[in-house]
């Protein structure tokens, strides 16, 4: 006979758990992960990575000169690193101009992916452009989820009237295509990175807001509020406490995995120019640069092949490896497929 | 079902209505003299700016600005636009059937193409069909719009120089706005056919197969996954084993018994992919310099062109309503189980 406590389960952790092990299987979640990791790492290291072509101004933002940002920017004992690395200065995302030349030229040993139309240096946009994908998709996911938890939230928690007036507002933002929507309001706010972030998001809370009053409206049938609410616990205790919390998990998720389709718009307003500021380290912009080199210029058939192929794969991996990696997390938390 | 219909009719203006009190309120965070540059056409006019706040009651009110811009509305004025240099109507109706025909021509090979890849997937369970097929749709999933357009481009037109951009060659172009060629839909593959010059019709199909191409491999792939799930829920439910066991061959139980109730759910994917559609077609018909609705409008959007974005965007959500409506009408009509109250 086993003595009574042999038989209390030891406590699973998250990585032991069934699910995490099908995750990790899953060789397509591999691969996003890889994709997201390499393109983490290009974002993170971003200044050492372009230490040797940092733009005028980044450099005297940073207080270094031209011959010492090289091994500054790549000596991790100095505290100019942490901080190129961490916060680097606005004007490092603007890509340095080699000249002022219309004619895109052809990769260099110094220029490795080429310089695109307008003299600017395809590698550095290349290389910047995943630090502002990723501070793009954070960030409009960051307003999306306030949006659709002060909306849905409210219309779970109140219903009624209110439930039925915001959840009207849903069906008619949702019911334009998104991007029609976000080019709109792009167009009226003007351009630049923020604007267009808060344009996004203006079209992109609508699913949210509708999934979370669902779940809250779940949550708030199950016994225990009720057991809370006997108890004597307030409207607004109830809520924050124990709605709430219980409620928001999936939101958040889906919604971070969302990042994918949020660079796809984001990127697709940069490339009708409705994006950041010209010359701002943006692979949509970048594709901009290269509209009028892409069909046959000059009679040479892909002679500017390098001023379109490198921002354009590099979006097009950006939102891949999200996606294998959020179609991987849906299969994982699908019920069905336990 | 009759009340059903008459109230999602009546539902409509109410979409409109909401939309453009969306778009007119964000409208009230620029300056009047901003609103006002929405109306300059010419050098001259920029002088007169003052002239123009004060003909459109520019520096008034939220609530007097949109019952003015309600009330030109109502008698049929959309307003002018400033981008083609015309009334928006005019504009409308020139460009609606460029966009109607790069629609239709795609319309038909993404609902063939998803179900098909969507059923191979599924009778092919776990299979390598069906691993390959997954991976091809999530990377077509993947694709943005302007990027399949811009691959296109290069290595299809520009690299092996195949089918062509924009909507007909320059002279045939010439040819028909001096000629007597005869407009009768405005889709000049079919006009072409009409009027018995089949060399029209191929010049234009010739140039809607790169702008098509581009939307089927961005939109299908939503199709074929919502086709290859409701496959394999059919192919898992009790009929089918009963079609299997009464020794039907399998071609027949497949395509016979469950590939027609798989198509149901897929119905329901017909109103997200059309907005898929409407949002690719508008880059896409700007990178293959395609004079269609889309194109005008992303111009629109570049030089806020105010008046053409608000009608554009109501043109868009009658569109979508109507889309959405009929989905649901079809929807009863395919399974009479389903019945609205």
């Amino acid at each position: 006979m086993s003595s009574p406590d042999r038989d209390v389960p030891k406590r699973e952790r998250w990585y032991e758990s069934k699910r995490f092990r099908r995750f990790r299987r899953n060789p397509l979640a591999v691969a996003g992960v890889l994709i997201l990791l390499f393109f983490a790492g290009m974002a993170l290291f971003a200044p050492a990575l372009t230490a040797d072509r940092l733009p005028r101004g980044c450099m005297r933002d940073l207080g270094l000169g031209r011959s010492e940002a090289r091994e500054a920017l790549r000596d991790p004992t100095r505290a100019v690193f942490w901080r190129a690395m961490i916060a680097p200065p606005e004007s490092c995302y603007k890509i340095p101009r080699v000249s002022y030349s219309p004619v895109p030229k052809p990769p260099s040993e110094k220029y490795p992916l080429g310089i695109a139309s307008g003299g600017y240096d395809i590698y550095y946009g290349i290389v910047w452009g995943a630090r502002t994908s990723f501070y793009i998709g954070v960030l409009v996911v960051g307003i999306v989820l306030v949006i659709a938890t002060i909306v849905g939230g409210l219309a779970g928690l109140f219903g009624g009237w209110l439930d039925n007036l915001l959840m009207r507002l849903v069906d008619v933002v949702y019911s334009i295509p998104g991007l029609v929507l976000a080019m709109v309001f792009a167009s009226i706010f003007g351009r630049g990175l923020i604007k267009t972030m808060i344009a996004i998001a203006l079209v992109a809370w609508p699913i949210y807001a509708r999934m979370l009053r669902g779940n809250i409206l779940q949550v708030k049938a199950q016994d225990y509020i009720s057991a809370a609410h006997a108890v004597g616990a307030g409207n607004l205790r109830l809520f924050f406490k124990h709605i709430l919390p219980n409620a928001i998990g999936p939101m958040i998720i889906l919604a971070s995995l969302d990042i994918g389709a949020i660079v796809i718009t984001a990127s697709t307003l940069a490339f009708l120019g409705l994006g950041a500021d010209v010359g701002y380290a943006d692979w949509g912009q970048m594709i901009s640069f290269a509209r009028s080199w892409i069909s046959n210029p000059g009679g040479e058939p892909l002679k500017y092949w390098f001023v379109w192929f490198w921002p354009s794969m590099a979006i097009a991996l950006f939102v891949l490896g999200w996606n294998l990696l959020g179609d991987a997390v849906r299969d994982a938390l699908d019920p069905r497929s336990q | 079902m009759f009340n059903f219909i008459a109230r999602r009719l009546l539902q409509i203006p109410v979409v409109l209505f909401v939309l453009s009190l969306i778009i007119m309120g964000l409208m009230q965070l620029l300056s009047p003299q901003q609103r006002a540059a929405a109306f300059v056409t010419s050098d001259k006019q920029i002088e007169n700016l003052d002239l123009i706040i004060e003909k459109y009651h520019l520096d008034e009110g939220f609530i007097v600005q949109y019952k003015l811009w309600a009330k030109e509305v109502l008698h049929g004025n959309l307003g002018f636009s400033r981008i083609s240099k015309e009334p928006v109507l005019t504009t409308i109706r020139k460009r609606l059937p460029a966009s109607t025909e790069l629609a239709l021509a795609a319309f038909v090979p993404i609902v063939l193409v998803g179900i098909w890849l969507g059923t191979i997937a599924a009778t092919h369970r776990d299979g390598l069909i069906d691993q390959t097929l997954r991976v091809v749709a999530i990377i077509g999933w993947s694709l943005p719009t302007f990027v399949v357009a811009i691959w296109l481009v290069a290595w299809v037109y520009g690299g092996l120089g195949w089918f062509g951009i924009g909507r007909l060659p320059n002279n045939l172009l010439i040819e028909l706005a001096s000629g007597d060629f005869h407009r009768y839909t405005g889709m000049y593959t079919i006009d072409g056919l009409l009027n018995g010059r089949l060399d029209i019709t191929y010049e234009a199909l010739k140039r809607l197969v790169l702008p098509a191409t581009a939307l089927v491999i961005v939109v299908s792939a939503g199709i074929m996954r919502v086709m290859r799930s409701s496959m394999l829920d059919e192919l898992g439910k009790d009929y089918v084993r009963t079609a299997r066991a009464k020794g039907l061959p399998e071609k027949a139980v497949i395509y016979k018994h469950a590939r027609r109730n798989a198509l149901i759910p897929v119905i329901t994917m017909a109103g997200p992919m059309l907005g898929r559609m409407i949002g690719g077609i508008v880059v896409i018909e700007l990178i293959f310099n395609f004079p269609g609705l889309g194109e005008w409008a992303a111009k629109a959007a570049l030089q806020l062109d105010v008046t053409t974005l608000l009608a554009f965007v109501m043109l868009i959500g009658l569109i979508m309503a109507v889309a959405n409506l009929l989905v649901d009408i079809a929807y009863v009509i395919v399974d009479p189980r389903i019945r609205y109250e």
